[in-house]
């Protein structure tokens, strides 16, 4: 019988992956909403980031908060645009808490339903597209909460609705935004079909490789 | 951390389980047209039963009256046309069970492929919504005290959400109301959160 207190270490780490798993999904809803404050708060004070797609690397808090409430919200001066959807998706998590328990890293599928513009981020007819890709996020433990320190979203493709990934792997390239530009360009972004896989946060489990 | 304490959060940890296990056993009762199975999950103080646009469904008595009387299962199981198909994804779940673990709340993203007659011609659809549901632990088991799935899409595979965002009405007459929260594409609604925010708790 194991001690008591290797139990609740145990535990513990169940709990981390279940909470770091409904940080996630939570984000998710947040993000469809467009709730951007809301996102926000979601992300560590301490080292956070976000990278999506081609938009480049936005360091720090204060770098997150320009990418969902200045860039993607446009600061909050218009209301949503009608008509505007993003659904992603988030699904199949594995998530690996680190021995100190104050660290983690998750990898993710996402994939969505959206009507948006092409041309630009705000501008333009509004097509339907299907997108997909992959997250590779990184969590830590402040105060007592899981947060997102990293977020990473990786594009596989985005695709108009009546074409197909095949035919149009990508539409609606952003590139970096010229006025609330990123920290550093993208890291990674080589959508289908390059055959490129994002890196694995995991080892195999059998191999420890 | 004593082992009362212990047992406590044992205790969250297999109720969390078995709430996600009686939605998503629900879903697999739902595509394979298991009417009696579906109605079995549900708590006999059933608040209610909502569905996109079909209506409100109120107790116990309204969720086997949506599901015993279905038009689109009338008869034995078997009666189902083969090609109607129901495929309801349900995943990222959020789910909260309050402090005397009798009670709980959960949200799931959903997704669907779909063929079923909407307005009495075969169609074949995407669809996707949001659930937010209440469950009850009445003698050891999670049940449905309160379903309610809010559609965003229903189009038709052909056309697509921006095009067709409603494929059709599918309203019931033998609802005790119609649907409370039906807003779909490209209304704006947004389904509220049961829960707080993680970090901020507002």
């Amino acid at each position: 019988m194991p001690k008591l207190e290797e139990m609740q270490a145990r535990m513990t780490r169940l709990e981390d992956i279940k909470q770091i798993e409904k940080l996630q999904h939570i984000y998710g809803y947040y993000r469809d909403y467009g709730d951007w404050q809301k996102v926000v708060d979601l992300f560590a004070e301490k080292d956070a980031s976000v990278e999506v797609e081609d938009h480049g690397v936005y360091k720090g808090k204060e770098g997150v908060r320009r990418y969902y409430l200045d860039l993607l919200g446009e600061g909050g001066k218009k209301p949503p645009r009608p008509g505007l959807l993003h659904i992603m998706f988030q699904l199949q998590g594995v998530v690996t808490v680190a021995p100190d328990g104050k660290n983690a890293k998750g990898r993710w599928y996402g994939m969505g339903m959206e009507a948006r513009p092409t041309a630009s981020l705000h501008e333009g007819e509004l097509r339907q597209t299907w997108i997909h890709g992959t997250y590779e996020n990184e969590y830590m433990k402040e105060d007592g909460k899981w947060k997102i320190k990293k977020l990473h979203f990786n594009l596989c493709f985005r695709t108009p609705y009546e074409s197909g990934w095949l035919k149009v792997p990508v539409v609606g390239q952003q590139g970096q935004d010229a006025l609330i530009k990123p920290d550093a360009p993208p890291t990674a972004y080589f959508p289908y079909p390059s055959g490129y896989h994002v890196p694995f946060s995991f080892k195999n489990p059998v191999t420890g490789k | 951390m004593n082992l009362a304490e212990m047992e406590k959060q044992l205790t969250l940890m297999e109720d969390i389980q078995a709430i996600e296990d009686v939605q998503k056993m629900y879903g697999y009762y739902m595509d394979t047209h298991q009417r009696e199975q579906i109605v079995s999950l549900f708590s006999d103080d059933t608040e209610s039963f909502e569905l996109e646009s079909v209506g409100l469904y109120l107790g116990k008595k309204g969720v086997r009256q949506f599901f015993l009387e279905n038009d689109l299962l009338k008869g034995d199981e078997m009666s189902v046309p083969n090609w109607i198909n129901i495929l309801i994804m349900m995943f990222q779940d959020v789910i909260d069970v309050a402090p005397d673990g009798k009670t709980a709340k959960g949200r799931w993203n959903t997704w669907l492929a779909e063929a079923m007659p909407v307005g009495g011609i075969p169609r074949q659809q995407w669809c996707q919504g949001y659930y937010e549901n209440e469950y009850v632990k009445e003698h050891g088991k999670w049940l449905f005290r309160k379903l309610h799935w809010n559609v965003t899409v229903f189009t038709s595979f052909e056309a697509g959400w921006l095009k067709v965002p409603l494929l059709g009405l599918l309203t019931r007459p033998d609802a005790d109301a119609p649907a409370p929260h039906f807003h779909p594409y490209p209304s704006g609604y947004h389904l509220p959160y049961h829960y707080p925010h993680p970090v901020t708790g507002e």
